[in-house]
C-alpha cells in the first residue's frame, strides 16, 4: 500500500467520525435550545391563560392558529400534572392545498410539543393542552444537517484532492532517489546526484544514499585496483617460472619420467597464466579500459575463428556446421574476438568426442549449440566468477568475460538446454 | 662478431639471382654458410627484473650472440648512447625511469636498431604507444623465450635483409614475402600454419621449444582449450615429413615428450 494511500485513509475516516461527532453535537445542542425555547413560549401561553380565567373568570375560546393549539378538556380534580411533553400536532391544510387532493386526507401530523396543565373555573376542574408544532425547529435542523454533510463532503474531497497533489509533489524526491538508486550500479562512474529539496528529511536521506555509494564505489575501486596490481605483479614471478623453464628444458639429458614432470608444470603455470589475464582481462572490461569501438563484421570474426580452431575441433572428432548470414555490430573488435572465441571455446571443451556444434549467425541472433553433458546446467551460476564444473580446464572466469562484455555492448547473453543441445544465444539489440 | 656489411650482401644478392636456376643453389649455399656462418647478433637487454634477465642472456648466448644488459635506466642510456645493437629488448616500467624516454632518445638520434618493448603492461594504450614512438614490436609478460627470439628473428630480418626477402638454412630457402619454401629447388606445400610453425623453429633452431610456447604461438588464447597438445603434434609430424621427404633429413626432434627441437 502507498504511504500516499494510507496516509488518505486515516485522516479520511478520522475526518468523516470527528465531523459525524459535530454533526451529533450541533443536532442536540439547537434541538436541545429550541425546545427550550418551545417550552418557554408555552409557559408564556399557559400564563396568558391563567390571566385570562383571572380575569375574566371563564374559559377562553379554544383556537387553533397555524402552529398551535390549546384544548381544554373537564376532567377529576387533581388528576392533571403539569408537564412539558413530546406530541404531535395535527395540521389541517388549507382548502386549496393541493396536498389535499394529492394524499386524499384533509391535514397532516407534524412532531410538536405540548404543556399539559390545569386551571379551575368554579369548582369545575379543566385540563388544557397547549401544543405547538415543531415543524420549523425541525426545518432548521435539516438544515443545519445538510450543512453539516455538506461541509464534510467539501472537507473531504478538498482533503483528498491536496492530499494527493501536495503529498505526489512533496514525495517526488523521494521517488527520483528510488529511481536513481534501481539505476545505480556499482561498476559505473556515476554519481547518484543531488536532490532539488527543502525537505530535511529527504535531504539526509539524500545525503546518507550519496555518502553510502560513494563509500561503495571507493571500495569497489580499490578492490579492483588491488586485483589489477595484483594480476599485474603475477605477471613477473609467472614470466620468471615460465623462462627458467624454457631455459630448464635446454639443458639435454632428461628421462621420460622427468619430461613428463616438466610438461606438468608447464601446464600449470599456463593454467596460472591464463587465469591471471582472465582477471586482469575482467578488470578491464569493466573500467571499460577496451573501448574503442569500431564497426565489426560478425561473420568474417566467427570466419577466422573457425579457421583459428579447425585444428582443434578436428583433432577432437567434432562435427561443426554453420549458417552465417552479414551482420556487423558497432563494438570492440578485440572484445568481440574474446567473446566469441571463448563461446566457441566453450563449446568444444564441454564436448565429447564425436559430438556436435552447430553455429548460427543472423540479423538478430548468434546461437552456438553444443553436444555434450546430457544435462542442463544452472544458468544463474555458470555466469558467477570461478563457476565450473570438476571437469572443466578452463579458469572458471570465460563466461563471466563472455557476460560482462555482453552487457558493456548491450547484448543479451543467456543458455538454455534443450536436448541434446546446451545453448548459448546472443541478442542484438535493435539498430535504428 | 661481423656483421654482414653492404658489400656481402650485394655479393649474395649477386649469386642469389645467378643461381636463382637452382643448378649452382650448391655453391650459393656454400657461400652463404660462409658468409652468415660468423653472424651473430648484438642484443641489449633492458631489464630490471634480474631473474628474468639473466633467463633471457641465457637463452641467447648460447647460440654465439652477444648480449649486453641493463638494469637500470641510466646504464641503459649509457650502453644506447655509446653502442649500437641489432635489437634491443627495452622492458618499460624501470625503477629510475620510463622506458618510453629511452625509446623516443633512440628515434631522435635516428638510430635503427629494432626495438622490443617487453611489458607487463598489456593494454591497447601502451602497445600503440609504444609502435607509434617506432618501436618494432610489443611482447607482454609472460612470455616464452621462444617466442622472444622468434619475434627478435623477425625485427633483426627485417632490419638487416632490407629488401631481400629469402630466409636460407641449409638447404631450406623460404620466400618471406611469398611465403613459400623451397628445399633445393623443389617448391614443398606448406599449410599456414606450417609455414608459421617452420619458421619458429628455424627461429629457435638448435633449442628446445615447448609444445606450450608453440601451441600459444599458433593458436594464441585458444590452447587453454586442452591440456594435451595433440593437434600440434600433427602438424609437427606433417611438417617433418614435408621436409624429410624433399631434403632427405630429418630437421625435427621431439624432445622428452615436452617439445621439440629443430636441428640444422
Amino acid at each position: 500500500m502507498k504511504l500516499l494511500a494510507r496516509y488518505n485513509r486515516v485522516t479520511l475516516i478520522t475526518t468523516i467520525i470527528i465531523m459525524l461527532l459535530t454533526g451529533i453535537a450541533y443536532y442536540q445542542a439547537i434541538s436541545w435550545i429550541l425546545t427550550r425555547q418551545k417550552d418557554k413560549d408555552l409557559a408564556d401561553e399557559e400564563k396568558e391563560i391563567f390571566e385570562y380565567v383571572n380575569t375574566k373568570q371563564r374559559l377562553p375560546d379554544g383556537f387553533e392558529t397555524k402552529h398551535q393549539q390549546i384544548i381544554f378538556t373537564k376532567t377529576e380534580p387533581g388528576s392533571v400534572k403539569r408537564a412539558l411533553v413530546d406530541t404531535v400536532y395535527f395540521k389541517k391544510w388549507g382548502k386549496n392545498n393541493p396536498k389535499r387532493r394529492h394524499f386524499h386526507a384533509v391535514g397532516e401530523y407534524e412532531p410538536a410539543r405540548g404543556l399539559i396543565t390545569s386551571v379551575s373555573i368554579a369548582n369545575q376542574y379543566y385540563k388544557v393542552s397547549i401544543i405547538q408544532s415543531k415543524v420549523e425547529t425541525e426545518d432548521l435542523i435539516q438544515i443545519i444537517f445538510y450543512i453539516t454533510i455538506g461541509v464534510i463532503l467539501l472537507l473531504l474531497i478538498i482533503l483528498f484532492a491536496t492530499n494527493r497533489l501536495i503529498l505526489n509533489r512533496l514525495w517526488k524526491p523521494f521517488y527520483n532517489l528510488m529511481q536513481e538508486l534501481d539505476l545505480f550500479n556499482i561498476a559505473d562512474k556515476k554519481e547518484i546526484p543531488k536532490l532539488d529539496t527543502t525537505i530535511d528529511e529527504f535531504r539526509r536521506l539524500n545525503n546518507s544514499v550519496t555518502n553510502m555509494s560513494t563509500k561503495a564505489k571507493r571500495d569497489y575501486q580499490a578492490l579492483k585496483t588491488f586485483t589489477e596490481n595484483a594480476a599485474h605483479e603475477l605477471n613477473t614471478p609467472i614470466a620468471i617460472i615460465n623462462s627458467k623453464l624454457d631455459l630448464l628444458i635446454q639443458t639435454e639429458n632428461f628421462d621420460e619420467w622427468q619430461g613428463k614432470l616438466l610438461t606438468e608444470l608447464y601446464s600449470g603455470v599456463l593454467r596460472l597464466n591464463r587465469l591471471n589475464q582472465s582477471l586482469l582481462l575482467l578488470v578491464k572490461i569493466e573500467n571499460q579500459l577496451l573501448d574503442e569501438r569500431q564497426q565489426i563484421n560478425l561473420h568474417e570474426v566467427i570466419e577466422g575463428l573457425i579457421i583459428q580452431f579447425d585444428d582443434i575441433y578436428r583433432d577432437k572428432g567434432l562435427k561443426l556446421t554453420y549458417n552465417l548470414q552479414k551482420k556487423s555490430v558497432y563494438a570492440s573488435r578485440h572484445l568481440i574476438e574474446i567473446l566469441l572465441s571463448n563461446l566457441i571455446i566453450n563449446a568444444m571443451r564441454h564436448n565429447y568426442p564425436g559430438g556436435e556444434i552447430i553455429i548460427s549467425l543472423t540479423e538478430k541472433r548468434f546461437i552456438i549449440q553444443n553436444t555434450g553433458n546430457n544435462e542442463p546446467l544452472n544458468d544463474e551460476k555458470i555466469f558467477v566468477r570461478f563457476h565450473k564444473s570438476s571437469s572443466s580446464e578452463g579458469s572458471g572466469l570465460g563466461l563471466t568475460i563472455s557476460r560482462q562484455i555482453c552487457e558493456n555492448f548491450n547484448l543479451l547473453l543467456y543458455y538454455s538446454f534443450s536436448s541434446p543441445y546446451h545453448t548459448f544465444t546472443i541478442t542484438f539489440p535493435n539498430q535504428v | 662478431m661481423v656483421r654482414i656489411s653492404g658489400n656481402f650482401q650485394e655479393l649474395i644478392e649477386f649469386f642469389r639471382n645467378l643461381c636463382y636456376d637452382g643448378r649452382i643453389f650448391r655453391i650459393y649455399s656454400l657461400l652463404h654458410f660462409i658468409f652468415t656462418r660468423k653472424k651473430s647478433l648484438k642484443i641489449l637487454i633492458i631489464e630490471d627484473e634480474q631473474s628474468l634477465r639473466e633467463s633471457i642472456e641465457e637463452y641467447f648466448k648460447g647460440t654465439g650472440n652477444l648480449c649486453e644488459t641493463a638494469a637500470t635506466y641510466s646504464t641503459a642510456i649509457e650502453k644506447i648512447s655509446l653502442y649500437r645493437y641489432d635489437c634491443i629488448l627495452l622492458d618499460i616500467t624501470l625503477p629510475d625511469g620510463d622506458g618510453i624516454n629511452l625509446l623516443k632518445n633512440l628515434k631522435k638520434n635516428n638510430h635503427s636498431d629494432g626495438i622490443l618493448i617487453i611489458s607487463a603492461r598489456d593494454s591497447l594504450d601502451d602497445r600503440l604507444q609504444g609502435l607509434d614512438l617506432g618501436a618494432d614490436d610489443y611482447l607482454v609478460k609472460p612470455f616464452h623465450l621462444s617466442e622472444l627470439r622468434s619475434r627478435i628473428a623477425a625485427i633483426v630480418r627485417r632490419k638487416t635483409f632490407n629488401g631481400n626477402n629469402l630466409l636460407i638454412v641449409n638447404e631450406i630457402t623460404i620466400d618471406l614475402i611469398g611465403k613459400e619454401v623451397k628445399i633445393g629447388d623443389e617448391d614443398i606445400k606448406l599449410t599456414p600454419k606450417e609455414y608459421a610453425l617452420l619458421l619458429y623453429f628455424i627461429a629457435n633452431k638448435g633449442k628446445v621449444v615447448s609444445k606450450n610456447a608453440i601451441a600459444e604461438h599458433l593458436w594464441g588464447d585458444g590452447v587453454d582449450i586442452t591440456d594435451d597438445f595433440n593437434f600440434i603434434y600433427a602438424h609437427i609430424k606433417n611438417i617433418r615429413k614435408k621436409l624429410m621427404e624433399a631434403s632427405g633429413r630429418d630437421y625435427i626432434r621431439a624432445a622428452y615428450g615436452m617439445g621439440y627441437k629443430f636441428v640444422g
